[in-house]
Parts: C-alpha cells; structure tokens; sequence
C-alpha cells in the first residue's frame, strides 16, 4: 500500500504540469458517466445518510430526483423527506440532525435564501449535517443559470463551505464533508457548491466507490454527544441567551472554524490515500514561479487552466487559483501563494453590490493586507452572472488584463463588470400589441345578480362562439408545451372577468413560458414574484390601490380586479403566506392552476400529486409505489378560513368554471378573497398524449377524484355530480388514461388501488353531505 | 472496456452538437451516444445540453466533447466548432445559428425526407459532407423515436464510432426502463445505419463557418430599469411553427357550426374569429381560420369539435404556410 504523503505529492506535482492523470486509488472504483446531481446522489447512497430533506429547485431537483429512482429500485435506503419549501426542508434536516443520523439536503439560489435563516441557527447549534448547492444566481429577475451570487449569502452562517470543480469533485467531496463536519473539534453543518448546468447537468467520467467496507472505514459511525432522541439523557438545544453569553457561544464558533482549518486537510488526505485523488484547500495551477494569476472558483477556473497552459507554452509565467474551501477562507494559504506574484485578477460570479468588490476579492485584499511584505496589484472582474458562458477567450482577456497590469506596475481600473452589452441606442422594442381597453373585454359575457332569499350569486352566460369577440388578455406565441392546459384555464377566465385586471403570477410555468425576456404575452398589467410570497405581495398592491384610491390619487379612479395565479406547487410553499391573505380577507382572487406537480422543474411530486402517481420524486419500481400520501385538499383548507368564495372547476368544463369566474370577481370587488382550483392538464407529465384531455379531465370528475363544487357565504354546492347523471366510474378508469399511474391497475397495487377508491369516495361523500345540508 | 477508439486530432477535442426541438430525443441521444464513447469506448467525454426549463417544443442544444482517455476535460463551454452537427428537425435549417461555426471538413446529418435539399444547407462549407435520413419518417414506421435513427445513422457516417457498440449502448438504456422498446429501436438505429443519402455539392461557403454569438436584445445602457417589459403581448412576434411535431390540424370551413368550443381548449390561442354584428355581444362569429405561426400541433380542437370541421393532416412542406391566416396583420408589415 502506497503511503498517503507519497500520493499527496506526487498527484500535486503531476497536477502542476497540467495533467489529471487516471490512475488506480488504492480501493477499489469503477467508472461511470454522471453529472453533478448525479455525483452528489451517488455519493448519498453510498455514504448511506439516514434521511434528505429537500424541496425541487433548478438545477439541484436532480439530486433529489436520482435518489428517488434508486430508491425505487431498492439501492438505498434513505429517507425521503418532500418539505413544504426550502425553509421547511431545513427545518425537517435540522430536526433530523438533531436525532443523531446523518442528514443530507441539496437547493439553489433562492432556495437557499428561503433557508437561509435557518442555516446560522444550525450553526451557532453546532448540528452537523450536509448540504449540497447548485449555484445559481438569485432573483430578480428570476434566472435560473448559474454564478454564486447565492452561496456569497452562505458567508457569513457559520458552514463550512466546500467548492466541487466537477462531478467528481461533487463526489469526492461530500465524504470530505460528512467526516469534516462530524469531527469532535468542529461539529458543522458543511456545504458543497458547485456550478449549476455546468457541472450539475455535465456528464463527466466519473470514479466512483467499489468497496463499501472502504467506504464505511472512512466514515465511521456518526457521533453525536448528545441527542435529542436519547429519554435517559435530557438535553436542551436551542435556549434563550442574551449578552453576556451569546458572543461567547460565537468565539467558540470560530474556535470550531479554526480547527476546521486543521481538519479539512487531514480528511483530504485520507480521502486521497483512498481515492488518488487530492484537493488542496488551495489549488495553486502553475503557480511555481507565476508573475501573475488568474483566481476563480469552481468550472471557471478549470477553463482558465486551459488557457494558462497555452500561454505557459509561450513563456509567459501565468497561473490560476482556485479554492476546495470557501470556509474557512484560507488566508495564510494565499498570502504565502502570492508572497511574490506580481498582479492577480480576480473573478467573482456575483456582486456585493456598492462594496465596489465581489466577495472573493475582498477576501483576497483583506488576506494580503495583512502581509506587510505584499506588493501584488489586485485587480477585481464580476463576469459570468445568471449563467453567462465562460469561454477561453474570456480567460484570455483576464490574463491580458493581468499581464498588462504587472508590465506597468500600476492599477488601472480596480474593479470592472466583463462580458457585458451597453446596447445599440438604435436599438426600438418591438410594439407589442395594442393595449386592451376595459370596454373591450367588458361585454356582459357572465351576467351575475344577487338571489335576495339565499343571498347568493345567479350567472347567466353568453354562449360561447360569443366569448370568442372578447380579445384575449395573454397573447399567443408564448413557450408552453402543445397541449398545456393553462392557457384555456387563463383565456376561459379571462373571456368573463371585465373591466381592468392585475396579474400577479407566481413562480412556475405559467410565468416561465409567458415572460421569456425580453418578450411578454401578457396584454395587461402583470408582476412576479416568488411562490413563496405570491399572495402576501398581491394584498400589499391590493391595499395601496384601496388606499390611493381613497387619497384620490389614481385618475380617472380605475376599476381594477386583482387576481394572483399560481400552480399547485405554489399553494405549497406559498401556503403560509395565501393562508395570511385569506385571513385579512384582501379583495383579490387567487386561481390556481392544479397539474398535480411542480411541472416547471421536470414534474416532481407536489402536495396535491394524488397518492400512488409517479413524478421524478416519487418514482416507481420495485421498491416503491409512486407518492406515498393522499392529495392534499387545498380548497377545503381555504374554506376553513371562512372566505366569501370558493371554488373548484376544471378546464375540461368551460361554463362551469366562467360561472364560477363570475362569481370569483363579484365578491373579490366587494367581499374579500376568493380561492379557486381549476383542474389542468399537463400531457407532458402526466404522459399522455397532447390531444387526451377531454377523456382524462372527464374521468377525474367521474371518478369523484376531482369534485367541482363552489362554497359560497360557507354554503356547499356540487356543480357536478357523476352519481346523479349516472356517470360515477372507479378511480382505476381515470388512472388507466395516464402514463404517470397506468402502475396503479397491476396486480402488485390492488392494495393500494382500493386505497386510493376509498379516500376519493370518502372526501366525495362527507362534500355530498354538506351539499345537502343549509349552513354547511 | 473494449478497444480504445483513435481520435483525428491530437490537439483539440472532436465534438458534436445536436440541434432540435425538446421531445425530439436529443439529449437522450447525446447521453447514450457519450456515454458509449466513455465507458466502452476509452474515451475521454463530456456531454451537456442547453435546456433550462422543461418545456416540451423549444430549441435546445445538445453537446458531446470527445477526447482520448487521458486528455482533461476542463471547459464546461457549449461546443461552437462542431465537427459534427445532427439536426433533429429540418426546420432548424433556415437559422444560420444551426450551422455556426461548422468545420470545413465537418459532417451534417438533417433529418428529411428523400429529395428534399432546404434552402439553409446552402450555407454549409463547400468541403462539407452532409447526410439526408428521413428520421421521422423511419421512427413512425418502426414505432421508435428518430433519435434512435439518428444514432444509427452516426454511427456509419462517423468513422471513430463503432455501430455494435452504440447499438448495445441504445439496447442497455432501454432494457432499464423500457425493455418494450428495445426491438423497435433496434430496426430504426439499423435503418438509420442503412437507408441515409449523402448529398454532394449542397454546401457554397469557403473555410470554416464563423461562431455567433448573438448580441442581446438590449443591453444596460437601453434595457429599461428594473427588467421591466414595455411592450405588451410581444410574444406574438414568436414563430413557434417548429415546436409541431409533423402533425397539424386543417380546419373545414363547410362544416364548422362556429360553436367556439376549439376556442375554449386551444392553448397557442391561434385561432382566428371574426364578429359580426353590433357589440358588445356579437350578432354571430365566424371561425376563419388558424394562424400556423403559433400552433404547436396539440390537436386538442381536433379532440373537442363537435362536427368533425377540424382534422389532422400530415404537415407537409408548405402547407402551414399555404393555409395560415394571420391573427395580427400588422405583424406582416
């Protein structure tokens, strides 16, 4: 066996020339062709966490994704935790780390700032754990490609955070992490960030585990002190602490982060000795005799080593730095590296926007600044952001910049933004279409008026070849899948709300497929925001208009409905805040779109996804059956909070559902909030074909799967019911005309099949009860 | 592992780039054709595609890097000079960012049916050597996907790739998840290996052809603050004719009743009325037409008109554009 320094050396010296060489490590591996979701998802089955907490987020979902269909297949045996939304995700993995297991979670971008909050109260509670980030840039606009403006938030938390450069590095690393984190000395949660797209969806050559006695000799046993799940030893985690004690608390935090600084190395070694494979914390390209060098962190800085190896060739003394460690910053690691190089640029894939530097390079200042010694020029260039594509001629302008700044000695411009556009000035919008007039879509399509015995609403509908004069407010040429069932859910709602209309749609694809910058389809008014605070943000503009139109200040005094779109997804993590909307009673409509899943991120499981249906979280195979819990009942839920109104239709029955549109917008102009949940077909997940919905959306009603029904003033009506037509068919005639369920009719699911029958016929009769009954 | 493969080029990477539609197979085609170059063909790869949102019917980029076992691969760039560029759809032809930075001496297979040369093949290098296979057409007779075709068909026109080993590569993806499909797969990679033409003398450009890297619509210095969008309802600039899969519905106007039940299911909201008679509520509607600049080819109007006035037909080359009534006039002008 071949000693660990032996192979330290020796890959650090090889790697300086330029090559990764394939070798042999001393256990056993074998190679696949895997990308960096994969990597991390291998990596958990074979490290064998206890549990993952996780919500899908591009383009980290994968890694969730890969384990559910291994865990199908009965390879691991992890479990897996659907949270509500990223804070609830951290907040099910640090309960979960609090048992004493080993605990894995994996996010993005905005995801991660919904954690956030979470992460330095898992860290001042000293709960390790890992988590891995595809990074990606953070909102707004909402972009979905990578640089690290997210992990940048992760500073200042108190995790340490690991940088992965490829898919083996993802792999490699998050063993690192699990020991590092668990070591008696630092007890942190630990991060692994890398680039998402470019490493977490780039196949690569991967050398994974073979031996998994190996593997368990590396790792150990997890041990925790203390645990939250040990009755004969009473522990308190988390207490009120005030000054004097809570800087206390922080100075053994950074004790912990110091002795990470010894720990991280000693793990890397091992790991070496048993992969062939080294990360310094520091990774130092050519740098042996540099002038100059080039710093980036993760895919870029690979990119760069290509060019440095050009120009190498032709005498110029350039190198590249890049770190395995984020956090702790290794300071001394890069005072000693740049002792005597003469410039360096460095890149940040984010801003901190006003600091006139991005993170990394105020890092790299503070570090040098401490060397009195030091003279290197440091030069700071944010390029890259929201996905940006980082090619070698842009590692070659950053050398030439460099390069010419060692010539002269001098700093020129310090700080820069590269690979931007200012513009042609010449440059006129497209027009758009002509602006939509009240008037125009205010025909008296829906006539609504008020029954005086019951107090409730009548409609009478134009018919529909009428409704077809009624321009429609989203405009065609936008990016949804043939078939998609949004767009007849917005233009059949749409052909009867009248008068002006504001828009708020959140997070998914409706938003997506309509706001491609820089073009929009919508014809109206319409905002964004995250699906976490759709509903909140909609009764904010909400009361501004009540309010402004009580100052007087809007002219003309316009007439606006406010209705806010969402998926099912978002009434998941945008349920908190909804629910708060629907209990201040705002006067706006919330419609949601209900396909049954997150679509938008590749079709994984959401709360109202029907038990037993697949979707890339839920997988099915030999070991498992689809989703394991019943569909969450959002429309009784915001009945629950005593609403004017509430609804639920399909698009599969148009009149029913403008009727009820009718309805939405008399009381959301009078009463307060109305929620409705409209059935919405998806082809592309639900696997049939784009034609299929009519059959499918029908045999969701007939099932008694998908009850239409509206609770008006807390009175229940069915607008449909399949027994009294005698249409009534079983669940199984609805889950036969669906790719995503067709499972469900086998022999190995009659359990669960009559499972599924009997919750459908229980919520079916206890709602065939209240519709019978006055006051329920 | 079997025998190593020998590349052309010693000093650079040799590299492929799909160009299709999503829900043509592209990206499935470059893993399982990537993952055999890697794992049983000795070679080093990377393989990536350019989707970001998973939406079926918009372009999308797929890319294969290939160099020997002991090469790094450390770019996560797109490809941009491609040796070998398949194009999944020949619509894509008539965007000269399809074939951008093509190698003189590289190769283009084009999915199309026998006789047919599209205009855009025009601009390939005259040292070009370009492939027809009617994918489509061989994928729907052997109830397979054309990707399965178009790997066949790789497999012969690229000399480094062995079809044995890319046909056990397809068979093993399949027999996982999909063992029903292995037979049909088999018959559309062997046709693809078999039925293609290359043509000869398509091409009329000197040398390789230039990257682009296109400038965005506007920048800082134009962009209004905030990423605000000004001119509403712009997606009606789109043309989405390529996200149809060969199928397009045909309306009869003879038998049409005009009920406007199409209207209430058609998400590309292409069709196009006409009101007669006073307003607000129409005297009586006409269905005209169907504006093909935006249909992706659902057939849902299909599905739910009462009459049978909307049909399905084959899309063939023209007819879209032979039928279509335009939805906003003035964006002809």
């Amino acid at each position: 066996m071949r000693n660990m320094k032996t192979v330290v050396e020796e890959q650090l010296e090889t790697g300086s020339k330029g090559k990764r060489p394939v070798r042999q490590g001393l256990v056993p591996q074998r190679a696949e062709f895997r990308n960096g979701n994969e990597a991390a998802a291998l990596a958990a089955r074979d490290i064998g966490f206890h549990l993952m907490g996780y919500f899908p987020i591009t383009p980290s979902t994968e890694v969730a994704e890969a384990l559910s269909e291994m865990q199908a297949e009965g390879t691991h045996d992890i479990a897996m935790v659907a949270g509500d939304g990223e804070h609830g995700a951290a907040g099910i993995c640090y309960g979960a780390a609090l048992g004493g297991g080993r605990v894995l979670n994996a996010t993005s971008s905005q995801g991660l700032l919904y954690a956030l909050e979470q992460l330095p109260v898992q860290a001042g509670t000293r709960v390790p754990m890992v988590l891995n980030v595809a990074t990606r840039a953070v909102s707004g606009p909402l972009d979905i490609r990578c640089d690290h403006s997210d992990i940048y938030f992760v500073l200042n938390t108190g995790w340490i955070i690991l940088l992965a450069r490829d898919p083996q590095a993802v792999y490699d690393l998050n063993f690192a992490a699990v020991r590092i984190g668990e070591h008696k000395d630092v007890r942190l949660p630990v991060l692994v960030a890398y680039d998402g797209f470019f490493t977490s969806h780039q196949k690569r050559r991967l050398e994974v585990f073979d031996d998994a006695d190996a593997v368990r000799d590396f790792l150990g046993e997890p041990e925790s002190a203390v645990t939250a799940l040990d009755p004969t030893r009473p522990v308190t985690f988390g207490p009120y602490m005030n000054d004097p004690d809570l800087i206390n608390n922080k100075v053994q935090l950074t004790e912990a982060m110091e002795a990470a600084r010894r720990v991280i190395p000693e793990v890397l070694a091992e790991l070496a000795t048993l992969t062939g494979r080294v990360y310094p914390v520091v990774d130092a390209y050519r740098m042996e005799d540099a002038e100059v060098a080039v710093v980036l962190l993760n895919s870029a800085a690979e990119t760069a080593k290509e060019v440095a190896d050009r120009l190498r060739a032709e005498g110029r003394r350039v190198g590249v730095v890049s770190l395995n460690a984020l956090r702790p910053f290794p300071g001394q690691e890069i005072r000693d590296l740049f002792r005597n190089v003469r410039a360096v640029l460095v890149g940040d894939r984010g801003d901190s926007y006003g600091a006139g530097n991005g993170n990394l390079a105020l890092e790299i200042r503070a570090a040098l600044q401490q060397d009195a010694e030091n003279h290197t020029l440091v030069l700071n260039r944010i390029y890259g952001l929201g996905g940006k594509d980082f090619y070698d001629a842009d590692a070659e302008q950053f050398f030439a910049e460099v390069l010419e700044t060692a010539a002269q000695g001098s700093v020129d411009t310090p700080f820069a933004y590269h690979g931007t556009y200012a513009g042609d000035p010449a440059t006129k919008p497209l027009p758009g279409l002509p602006a939509i007039t009240a008037e125009e879509v205010s025909r008296g399509m829906a006539k609504v008026t008020k029954d005086e015995q019951s107090g409730r609403l009548n409609v009478e509908l134009e018919p529909l070849w009428a409704m077809t004069a009624v321009p429609c407010r989203v405009a065609p040429g936008h990016g949804g899948c043939p078939g998609c069932g949004i767009f007849p859910v917005l233009h059949q709602a749409y052909s009867v709300l009248e008068g002006d209309l504001v828009v708020l749609f959140q997070t998914g694809c409706a938003m997506v497929v309509t706001t491609g910058y820089p073009h929009t389809a919508h014809r109206i008014t319409y905002i964004h925001n995250l699906f976490q605070n759709g509903a909140a943000t909609m009764s904010g503009l909400v009361e501004m208009y009540l309010e402004r139109m009580r100052r007087g200040e809007l002219p003309g005094s316009p007439d606006i409905t406010f209705m806010m779109v969402t998926g099912d997804g978002g009434m998941d993590i945008g349920m908190g805040p909804a629910l708060g909307a629907a209990n201040r009673n705002h006067r706006m409509i919330i419609l949601e779109y209900d396909n049954q899943g997150y679509m938008n991120t590749g079709a994984q499981l959401s709360y109202a996804t029907p038990m037993g249906h697949r979707t890339s979280t839920s997988e099915v195979g030999e070991a498992r059956t689809g989703k394991a819990f019943h569909h969450k009942d959002t429309a009784q839920i915001f009945a629950a909070c005593h609403l004017p109104y509430v609804f639920t239709a399909s698009e599969g029955y148009p009149e029913d559902f403008m009727r009820k549109v009718a309805k939405a917008q008399w009381y959301a102009k009078r009463e307060g909030l109305v929620y409705g949940k409209v059935l919405s077909f998806c082809p592309l997940n639900w696997r049939t074909t784009d034609d299929a919905a009519e059959d499918v959306l029908q045999a969701a009603l007939d099932s008694c799967f998908f009850p239409i029904y509206e609770v008006e003033k807390g009175h229940t009506t069915l607008t449909y019911d399949p027994d009294a037509v005698g249409r009534r068919r079983p669940v199984a005639d609805w889950l036969g005309l669906m790719g995503k369920t067709k499972h469900l009719l086998g022999p190995d699911n009659a359990e669960r099949l009559e499972d599924i029958e009997k919750e459908v016929d229980r919520r079916w009769r206890r709602l065939k009860i209240m519709h019978g009954q006055e006051g329920l | 592992m079997d025998d190593t493969v020998s590349l052309p080029h010693e000093d650079r990477f040799f590299e492929l780039r799909f160009e299709s539609i999503g829900g043509l197979g592209a990206h499935a085609a470059g893993q399982i054709l990537a993952t055999a170059a890697v794992l049983r063909m000795g070679l080093n790869g990377a393989h990536f595609s350019s989707y970001g949102s998973e939406k079926k019917g918009s372009a999308i980029k797929s890319f294969i890097r290939l160099g020997p076992a002991d090469k790094p691969i450390r770019t996560s760039a797109p490809v941009e000079s491609p040796d070998v560029v398949v194009v999944f759809h020949r619509a894509l032809l008539s965007h000269p960012a399809t074939v951008a930075g093509f190698r003189a001496n590289g190769t283009l297979i084009f999915t199309g049916p026998p006789g047919e040369i599209p205009e855009g093949l025009g601009r390939l290098p005259r040292t070009a050597k370009v492939i027809r296979i009617d994918a489509q057409r061989i994928a729907a007779e052997e109830k397979s996907r054309p990707n399965a075709v178009l790997i066949g068909t790789l497999a012969e026109a690229v000399p480094y790739f062995d079809a044995d080993v890319l046909l056990q590569a397809l068979t093993d993806e399949f027999a996982r998840k999909r063992p029903e499909a292995v037979a049909s797969n088999e018959a559309a990679f062997r046709r693809g290996t078999a039925e293609f033409e290359i043509l000869s003398g398509v091409g009329r450009a000197e040398g390789d052809l230039p990257i682009i890297r296109p400038d965005p619509f506007w920048g800082y210095q134009t962009a209004p603050l905030g990423g605000i969008i000004l001119n509403a309802g712009s997606t009606a600039w789109n043309d989405l004719s390529t996200s149809r899969s060969g199928w397009l519905p045909v309306l009869d106007v003879e038998k049409c009743i005009h009920c406007g039940m199409c209207d209430m299911v058609c998400p590309d909201l292409c069709l196009v009325w006409t009101a007669e008679g006073n307003k607000p509520v129409p005297d009586a509607v006409r269905l005209t037409g169907i504006d093909y600049r935006y249909c992706k080819g659902c057939l849902r109007c299909i599905e739910t008109c009462p009459t049978g006035a909307m049909t399905r037909e084959a899309e063939t080359p023209g007819l879209a554009a032979e039928l279509t009534q335009p939805l906003f006039p003035q964006l002809d002008g």
